[in-house]
């Protein structure tokens, strides 16, 4: 089935009626272009046979992250939930690029929301374009939900800002041209832009990881690290709040790519079932595993529409905070459960496969990254309490 | 130098679903540039990055082919011709006709490009039809393509040879898939590529009289081919000699 399959296009024809053919046909040869140039090269980023950075360069100057950057940054200036379709079919593709690019947009989508013009126009462009890439920098080796507890610093001292400390868990670390960095200034937690390479700026060895294995993973450390004052983005002690309204979008986009993963693992397990046989006949014809087909096919479905939803609350401008995590919680434990149940499904080749474990590895992460379901559920519930009945 | 690349809005035959009767359902079926084509429009493309000039997608089709020329220009032909026509593809000469009518309409140019057939029914009767109706010299089959001035160098993939051939422009060439790897335009190359120009020619305009269909489909049946799925287990070497002894059995070894 093509990545940018029948049932999308049908979606995409109710929630945009007037553009649907040119968004179709945008997200279509997106998805021709993963499929050939990306899909095939996935188990083996996985394994380590082969290294992502080529594939996710060609893949951003076909211009993923340009889908809902405004023109005037040569952007394409699409509505978001086209860009979270983009991502769902990443995740399919290859996950650990999808990670590795909805972390980078995440930082175009901060420059966009809080830079200066001068930050946009020197940076968003050449950041959605893929000429460069940028990483996302608050988890800290001591704090990671508790952002606002950060230990970082950065520190005046006449044209710059001096930072001092690390981050954990830095996804493009090391890969990475422009750094978005949170860090504590006199007046709380800031956010600074840093160029690489710069002598203050150090990256550990690549962490082995359960899975996104293709996408490269360090701490990254600041000693004496310099960056012009004028790489402040907005203004300081307001970093806390930037960093929680960039993951708000972000959680849309990391739904999306949970439900990716999801369909990929169903896709492999359908077509499994009904190759392998049991008692003589193939094991699809055999009602638990019906139950599990039809489990897996509805929450995929389910999570695709709470994405949707939370990527066109925020088209509209409205508030999406809750809808970006409940869409968030959901996609991400629904796509460990699917891609469990496709281990389950295909048995000991399951347990034994890289290419089919690998999915529930890689959907492993995101049920604690960029928002803990815990942190989630803590959100959407004091949201819900909040309202009055 | 001016290029015109013939392309054909064809049935998406990934997409192709047989009826109830076994024939394929091609009312409303979806559709798409023919795969082939790709690799004529990227030909044209290069030529032209070597040689400047202009590319002119060309496409005889319903309305919708308009999608497929949108392809062509997506990728970097600089403007589309459409002739519409609702004429069956399995009528080679009209269509044959009709392109090379609106060709000279849209021309002068020094190469047409098509591809060795279309995906969906490749005849690959067009090509030498549209050089026939022009009167110009075809080269078939070509696997590498250069033009010297006035006169055109290719290799034609034969069937167990290659020949060598040179020819003087203008020509028509029909290009294999191996010729190059084609592009893929960026998304925002997609969206630019609605404000090229399209022109659309009538049949009147290009004074191609209408006429019955010479040819007319009267079955067309899909293949079917029933796998057996059989699955070789064991260690390398068990699941080995279990492969020759399931391909001995099925008498193919």
């Amino acid at each position: 089935m093509p990545l940018y399959s029948s049932e999308h296009r049908r979606l995409t024809e109710f929630y945009h009626p007037e553009k649907h053919e040119e968004f179709s046909g945008l997200l279509s040869s997106l998805g021709e272009y993963m499929e050939k140039e990306l899909s095939p090269l996935s188990p083996r980023f996985d394994t380590g046979e082969a290294k992502m950075g080529p594939a996710r360069k060609g893949l951003l100057g076909q211009g993923i992250c340009q889908i809902s950057v405004p023109a005037e940054y040569g952007g394409l200036g699409l509505p978001f939930s086209l860009y979270a379709n983009a991502i769902e079919m990443l995740g399919t593709s290859d996950a650990s690029t999808a990670l590795s690019v909805e972390i980078h947009n995440a930082v175009i989508e901060g420059l966009l929301k809080f830079g200066s013009p001068a930050q946009k126009k020197e940076s968003v462009q050449a950041l959605a374009s893929g000429e460069r890439l940028a990483s996302f920098c608050l988890t800290e080796p001591t704090s990671g939900s508790d952002s606002r507890a950060m230990a970082t610093s950065a520190v005046r001292d006449g044209g710059d800002y001096v930072i001092d400390g690390s981050k954990m868990f830095i996804t493009n670390a090391g890969e990475a041209d422009t750094y978005m960095v949170f860090a504590r200034t006199a007046k709380g937690p800031s956010c600074l832009l840093v160029g690489a390479p710069n002598p203050g700026l150090k990256f550990g060895a690549d962490i082995r990881k359960l899975g996104m294995r293709g996408s490269r993973t360090s701490e990254v450390s600041f000693s004496g690290c310099r960056t012009p004052a004028a790489n402040l983005v907005g203004e300081e002690g307001k970093g806390a709040d930037y960093a929680h309204s960039i993951l708000h979008g972000a959680r849309i986009v990391v739904a999306a790519l949970n439900v990716g993963i999801a369909r990929l693992a169903y896709e492999k397990s359908i077509a499994y079932a009904k190759e392998r046989k049991a008692f003589g006949e193939p094991i699809a014809g055999f009602q638990l595993i019906r139950e599990k087909i039809a489990d897996m096919k509805t929450s995929i479905s389910a999570a695709r529409l709470l994405y949707l939803h939370a990527a066109l609350l925020r088209e509209r401008g409205l508030d999406y905070a809750s809808e970006a995590s409940q869409a968030k919680v959901f996609a991400t434990e629904m796509s460990l459960k699917v891609c469990d149940d496709a281990i389950q499904i295909h048995g000991g080749y399951g347990y034994t496969t890289d290419d089919l474990h690998r999915h529930w590895r890689d959907a492993r992460l995101l049920t604690i990254g960029e928002g803990t379901s815990e942190v989630l559920r803590m959100l959407i519930a004091s949201r819900e309490l909040a309202k009055s009945l | 130098m001016r290029i015109a690349v013939c392309v054909k809005h064809a049935v998406d035959e990934a997409e192709l679903k047989a009826g109830s009767d076994g024939a394929p359902v091609l009312a409303g079926a979806a559709c798409k540039m023919s795969t082939f084509d790709k690799n004529a429009v990227e030909e044209a493309l290069r030529l032209k990055s070597a040689h400047s000039g202009e590319v002119v997608a060309v496409t005889a089709g319903p309305a919708d082919a308009r999608r497929t020329l949108k392809e062509a220009l997506a990728m970097g032909a600089d403007r589309g011709v459409i002739v519409g026509t609702d004429a069956p593809s399995a009528d080679t000469s009209r269509t044959a006709g009709l392109l090379a009518a609106a060709v000279r309409k849209a021309g002068p140019f020094d190469l047409v490009i098509c591809s060795e057939g279309s995906s969906d029914t490749y005849s690959g009767q067009v090509p030498p039809m549209l050089a026939e109706a022009l009167g110009v010299p075809y080269v078939g089959y070509a696997r590498k393509l250069q033009v010297d001035g006035s006169v055109a160098r290719a290799e034609r993939l034969l069937e167990d040879s290659v020949e060598e051939v040179e020819a003087p422009v203008p020509l028509v060439v029909s290009v294999v898939s191996e010729i190059n790897e084609p592009r893929y335009p960026t998304l925002i190359q997609i969206m630019q590529a609605s404000k090229k120009q399209v022109e659309e020619y009538s049949q009147d305009q290009l004074g191609v009289p209408t006429r019955p269909a010479s040819v007319r489909v009267t079955h067309m049946a899909m293949q079917t081919s029933n796998r057996k799925r059989v699955t070789v287990e064991g260690s390398p070497e068990e699941a080995a000699s279990r492969l020759v002894q399931a391909l001995e059995r099925e008498g193919v070894l």
